[in-house]
């Protein structure tokens, strides 16, 4: 697997590196994206507001972490569909499905790249936010960010492999993509902490994963919050995994099947 | 090597039917009844031993891309079945795939903006080749190939290159079974015989490898397989050897191309001669 998994990264590598121009200007995106809340922070005049004393940070920190962390929770929830919707679109994927690659294998493999593009990125936020807008990280408790951050791609790939399985028999449309990349994003704490929604929404709000990754690894990164004292969130995305997985790998490899019956995997 | 006939391939009643995407009224009215299908395969059955050349022939839309696209696995069959060395696709699904190599469709199945050498050696990978073997597997197949352009990227290809890519990309593995769709559609003349005599004298007779070519060119399937099925509107209307197809026109000294019209002008009778095995 890992022998596939390095052909996968090094195929991707170079056809992304073969956009130079893309490839260089990516990491400005980040930079751009990180000034535009800081200026909105400027804006409100940089106060703790009583929606943000449990995490012990002004807005600018909260939305810098969280967008950075948002990011890299796309990886697990966009990576798979839009992979797969890639390889459909380059006929590449018929070609990749008659080896002897399991599908696990693959899907895995083919997100890889992305992966570590994510990590450059959140390095990107982390490393902008120290040197140039001097943000304290000091208290980051490293250890429980690491686990929120494995947990997090688990459970939110879980719901990426569910979106690949969607366009492998409709091609475009995605429910999942839509409910929880859009929905989530308003919703989870990205932008602002979920305190500021009416009690209903709120309510919504706990029914998503990103809700409990994002109040977890501003507590685990600001406060320092050690693996017992977020035990809730850390249960609670461990139990969204271990549900979502298995069935996401379920669905993936049925939507193969019928695509295979219907004869329609190289269409898009 | 020691090249003993033996059944390798074996497919039994392979049916496949194609189902219209409804229009969208039909959609929004809620109607997902499915349309009246197109069958593309109709009952199909034959086998196939080791170290012989199988040409497919049939008109345009008779379902032979069909046939080799069940054969590799990315299309699955409504009913009926395909072993491969007595293992099916059901429940040996990676093993069959380790044993077949597929070149079809060439110009879509590549990564464009990668070079042909960095295309065949992530496509090599994924059939589990380690780096070194890979490496010379590769050597070995561009000098017989006479691929002097494999560091250069694809996209800047001619036909006949990518062709002669994805040929390539069939054999990587070396593979027991070779599943070729119009191998020589883009290839000059010397450039297809060349191909044609390296399948029938280094693959199927030195190395007893099995060949499947799905082929129009009539000529070149006359010298170089052993024998063919007809297929017309997805039903095999004919198999055997050229001497038993003649016998089945009652024609002796047909050229392929008369049977072949002799045969596919829309299947008036189902006529079968041999086996095809």
């Amino acid at each position: 697997m890992i022998h596939k998994a390095v052909a996968f990264i090094k195929k991707d590598f170079l056809i992304e590196s073969s956009y130079k121009f893309a490839f260089v200007t990516r990491f400005l995106g980040v930079i751009i994206t990180i000034l535009g809340y800081f200026f909105i922070d400027r804006l409100f005049g940089s106060k703790m507001t009583p929606h943000l004393e449990a995490f012990g940070v002004t807005y600018f920190p909260y939305v810098l972490l969280s967008n950075a962390f948002f990011g890299y929770v796309g990886v697990g929830l966009s990576s798979f569909s839009q992979r797969i919707s890639n390889e459909q679109v380059d006929g590449t994927l018929e070609a990749v499905l008659v080896t002897p690659t399991k599908i696990t294998t693959m899907l895995v493999s083919m997100t890889l790249w992305n992966l570590i593009m994510a990590t450059i990125d959140i390095a990107v936020y982390v490393a902008a936010g120290i040197f140039i807008f001097g943000i304290d990280f000091s208290n980051c408790n490293i250890l429980s960010a690491m686990v929120i951050f494995l947990i997090t791609i688990l459970s939110f790939s879980g719901l990426g492999i569910l979106s690949a399985s969607f366009i492998i028999v409709f091609k475009r449309g995605n429910p999942i993509g839509w409910l929880i990349g859009g929905l989530e994003g308003l919703i989870g704490g990205v932008y602002f902490p979920i305190t500021v929604l009416p009690g209903w929404l709120q309510l919504i709000s706990y029914c998503f994963p990103i809700t409990y990754a994002i109040r977890a690894i501003e507590l685990a990164v600001y406060k320092g919050y050690g693996l017992d004292r977020l035990s809730f969130e850390i249960g609670m995305l461990i139990m969204l995994s271990i549900i979502i997985l298995p069935l996401s790998f379920i669905s993936f490899s049925r939507a193969l099947r019928k695509a295979r019956i219907e004869g329609t995997l190289s269409q898009y | 090597m020691e090249n003993l006939s033996k059944e390798i391939l074996r497919l039994t009643g392979v049916t496949k039917d194609f189902y219209p995407v409804p229009p969208l009224s039909k959609a929004l009215a809620f109607n997902f009844k499915p349309g009246k299908p197109t069958r593309a395969l109709d009952d199909v059955s034959f086998s196939l031993e080791n170290g012989k050349i199988l040409g497919i022939l049939g008109p345009n839309g008779a379902g032979k891309t069909t046939l080799l696209k069940i054969l590799s696995g990315i299309v699955l069959p409504d009913k009926g079945t395909v072993t491969l060395k007595g293992m099916s696709f059901h429940s040996d699904g990676d093993r069959i795939r380790s044993l077949i190599g597929l070149s079809a469709y060439q110009e879509k199945s590549f990564y464009w903006r990668l070079t042909g050498r960095q295309n065949l050696e992530f496509f090599g990978a994924l059939y589990g080749l380690n780096r070194k073997s890979l490496l010379k597997r590769l050597d070995e197949l561009f000098a017989i190939f006479g691929v002097t352009y494999a560091e250069k990227r694809f996209d800047t290809y001619s036909a006949g290159m990518k062709q002669t890519i994805s040929i390539i990309r069939a054999l990587i593995h070396d593979p027991e079974v070779i599943l070729l769709d119009e191998p020589t559609k883009s290839l000059d003349y010397s450039s297809s015989l060349k191909l044609m005599t390296f399948l029938k004298d280094d693959l199927c007779k030195k190395n007893g490898k099995t060949i499947l070519i799905s082929t129009h060119q009539m000529n070149e399937a006359f010298e170089s397989a052993d024998k063919f099925i007809f297929i017309d509107l997805g039903k095999v209307v004919a198999s055997g050897t050229v001497p038993e197809l003649r016998q089945s026109i009652k024609k002796e000294n047909a050229s392929l191309g008369e049977i072949f019209i002799a045969l596919t002008s829309h299947s008036k009778s189902d006529t079968k001669c041999g086996t095809g095995s």
